[in-house]
């Protein structure tokens, strides 16, 4: 076996040894490595023909679907940085990252054409579409041109392992989108390290829920590949709709699920578990939340022989720490994060960045082969966010500062503890708002919390808990209050309690607590 | 009900301007109704048609369009 050292060449390695294994499937269409392999080239060889070169910014525009594998490949094949965009924001914050990325060319689908033509009629850097024919704008070519282009005269162009791959953009707490910059080498990493981790292998099935802007995606794009199995790429549809899931992971023959804990809590509702057979999932991994421990025990003891993951990392280092579950939780205590992965160390530092005494609380810092290159257009970001120590003179050991906080248990395994800016300070009390969301948690009747605090000045903030109840539970505000005056010390009781059907979540399904505090704020005018 | 769905859909889930939504559009693929939309009009119809939408009706064979539903309804 030849050793690999870019993305494309998982293709060509197994589009070489195994032409005909399916490499992608959506519903009922399906692609093969060796197609992948031709139509990824074809659509190289069309980017160079337009004058892409070595690291420009390609967009992907894309709900998930087959033509997705063929936009990643292509456009790394081309030498190119793909940058997936999210189809369900804004369209000025597209457009926004487009021109911080100053990409031309938007690769796309006809599913999205409306989109496509109101995001042309803001101001942008684009100058070419591809994956659609439009009428009256910039010149456009559709998927069937790509792939009768002859490939005679490609050459392919040198691609080195640090070479950049692709670009997330995630919004960040403050809300400005910082683009995090992925290469080869990391991106590449990522699925060696993972592929060690839990022993896939060929005959795996892996789930992709994910969309391509969110970086779970790099399981189904990179990990599958890399060990030659086959990736199911779940429609959109499925995903609001959990029994029709449920029924498609099972007719599927899924191996490895890999998808925010969210998902599977609301197949575990769906009350379709039973009606299915499940016996060929493997792997259970779930990242980017918290899995409320009291879902994760219903849920094992429904996936009896499946094995569990908890996987942890920003998107800056994509994953660095996993957790396998050995049996359903016996407690409701948070399970912890466990132990950083293969190529990679840790550090717990204090506010002044000092290694803090075993058993204590501070940030996690993380030293991989899977961290990022740095924010695309943001040197100042990129080093505030980098703990450097000096080996010699020279010799630096770069980490990058998670920015959230850990303690390590008696078993040397880490636990999360919430983010370092959800620790606020109301009149002088240092609160934990994660804390007090992990003891509402506890009672029977709640399903999902977010705790916020409302108010500007520290004068006149006030804690607000805003509930999403479980099914058929009959809450009871009065008794609920009284609860958190069993649970929680007084300072960090909330004033109100508040109660909302379901929460209004970010693309990638996690709890948008910016979101419920505008809705809170606007309410209260 | 018919249009009643469909300008509870159009004035308060629809995730970008739409003229006018035809029976037959899928609201799923499209992206048209969101996740927290979909609970929202799942909530919308048992109030409105007052009957029960079980956990496992949850499908898409019952939800991706207007037409769906309106036949959901009916078998109810």
């Amino acid at each position: 076996m030849k050793s690999i050292y870019t993305l494309p060449q998982l293709i060509e390695n197994v589009a070489r040894a195994s032409p005909n294994r399916e490499a992608f499937r959506y519903l009922e269409e399906t692609i093969s490595y060796s197609e992948l392999h031709k139509k990824t080239d074809q659509l190289a060889s069309y980017l160079i023909s337009i004058g892409i070169k070595k690291g420009d910014r390609v967009s992907i525009f894309m709900n998930r679907c087959l033509e997705t594998s063929i936009a990643v490949y292509g456009t790394l094949k081309a030498g190119a940085v793909y940058v997936p965009l999210d189809t369900a924001a804004p369209l000025h914050k597209t457009a926004a990252i487009i021109n911080d990325c100053q990409i031309s060319c938007l690769i796309t689908t006809t599913t999205k054409r409306r989109k496509v033509d109101t995001l042309l009629n803001e101001k942008s850097t684009l100058n070419r579409v591809i994956g659609d024919t439009l009428k009256n704008s910039i010149p456009s070519v559709a998927w069937d041109d790509i792939f009768s282009i002859e490939l005679d005269d490609y050459i392919p162009p040198t691609i080195l392992e640090q070479d950049l791959a692709f670009i997330l953009y995630t919004s960040g707490s403050t809300g400005v989108p910082k683009g995090i910059m992925h290469t080869h080498y990391s991106g590449l990493s990522l699925a060696k390290i993972a592929a060690d981790t839990y022993d896939f292998n060929s005959d795996d099935i892996f789930g992709n829920p994910a969309p391509l802007h969110f970086d779970p995606s790099t399981f189904g794009y990179f990990v599958a590949p890399l060990v030659g199995a086959t990736t199911v790429i779940i429609p959109d549809a499925h995903l609001k709709m959990p029994a029709s899931l449920s029924a498609l992971i099972s007719k599927e023959r899924i191996t490895v699920w890999y998808s925010v804990p969210l998902m599977l809590i609301q197949l575990l509702h769906s009350e379709t578990l039973d009606k299915h057979d499940f016996s060929s999932l493997r792997w259970v991994l779930f990242a980017g939340e918290v899995f409320i421990t009291k879902h994760l025990r219903a849920l094992m003891k429904k996936w009896p022989n499946a094995r569990f993951s908890n996987l942890y990392g920003p998107a800056e280092l994509i994953l660095c720490t996993y957790y396998n579950v050995p049996e359903p939780p016996k407690t409701d205590e948070p399970i912890p994060i466990g132990k950083v992965w293969n190529n990679t160390e840790y550090k717990i530092l204090d506010q002044n960045n000092n290694d803090v005494s075993k058993g204590e609380i501070g940030q996690l810092a993380i030293r991989s082969a899977t961290l990022m290159q740095g924010y695309w257009n943001n040197k100042s970001l990129t080093e505030q966010s980098l703990h450097k120590v000096t080996i010699a003179s020279g010799y630096d050991h770069t980490y990058y500062k998670t920015g959230d906080l850990v303690k390590l248990n008696n078993l040397g395994e880490l636990l999360f503890l919430g983010r370092n800016d959800r620790q606020i300070k109301l009149r002088g009390y240092r609160v934990e708002l994660d804390e007090i969301e992990l003891t509402l948690l506890k009672h029977k009747d709640v399903e999902e919390v977010a705790v916020l605090v409302l108010g500007k000045d520290e004068e006149v903030q006030e804690l607000v808990a805003v509930i999403k109840p479980s099914k058929d539970a009959s809450i009871n505000l009065t008794y609920l209050m009284e609860f958190c005056k069993v649970e929680l010390p007084s300072y960090a009781i909330p004033k109100t309690i508040e109660f909302m059907d379901d929460f209004p979540r970010t693309s990638s399904g996690k709890i948008s607590r910016k979101e419920i505090s505008k809705l809170l704020e606007e309410h209260q005018l | 009900m018919k249009n009643k769905i469909i300008s509870y859909i159009k004035s308060k889930l629809a995730t970008e301007v739409v003229e006018e939504i035809d029976i037959n559009e899928d609201l799923l693929g499209s992206g048209l109704v969101d996740s927290l939309g979909m609970v929202q009009l799942v909530l919308f119809i048992e109030n409105e048609a007052n009957i029960k939408v079980a956990p496992e009706d949850m499908t898409i064979e019952n939800f991706m369009t207007v037409n769906h539903i309106l036949k959901y309804i009916a078998r109810k």
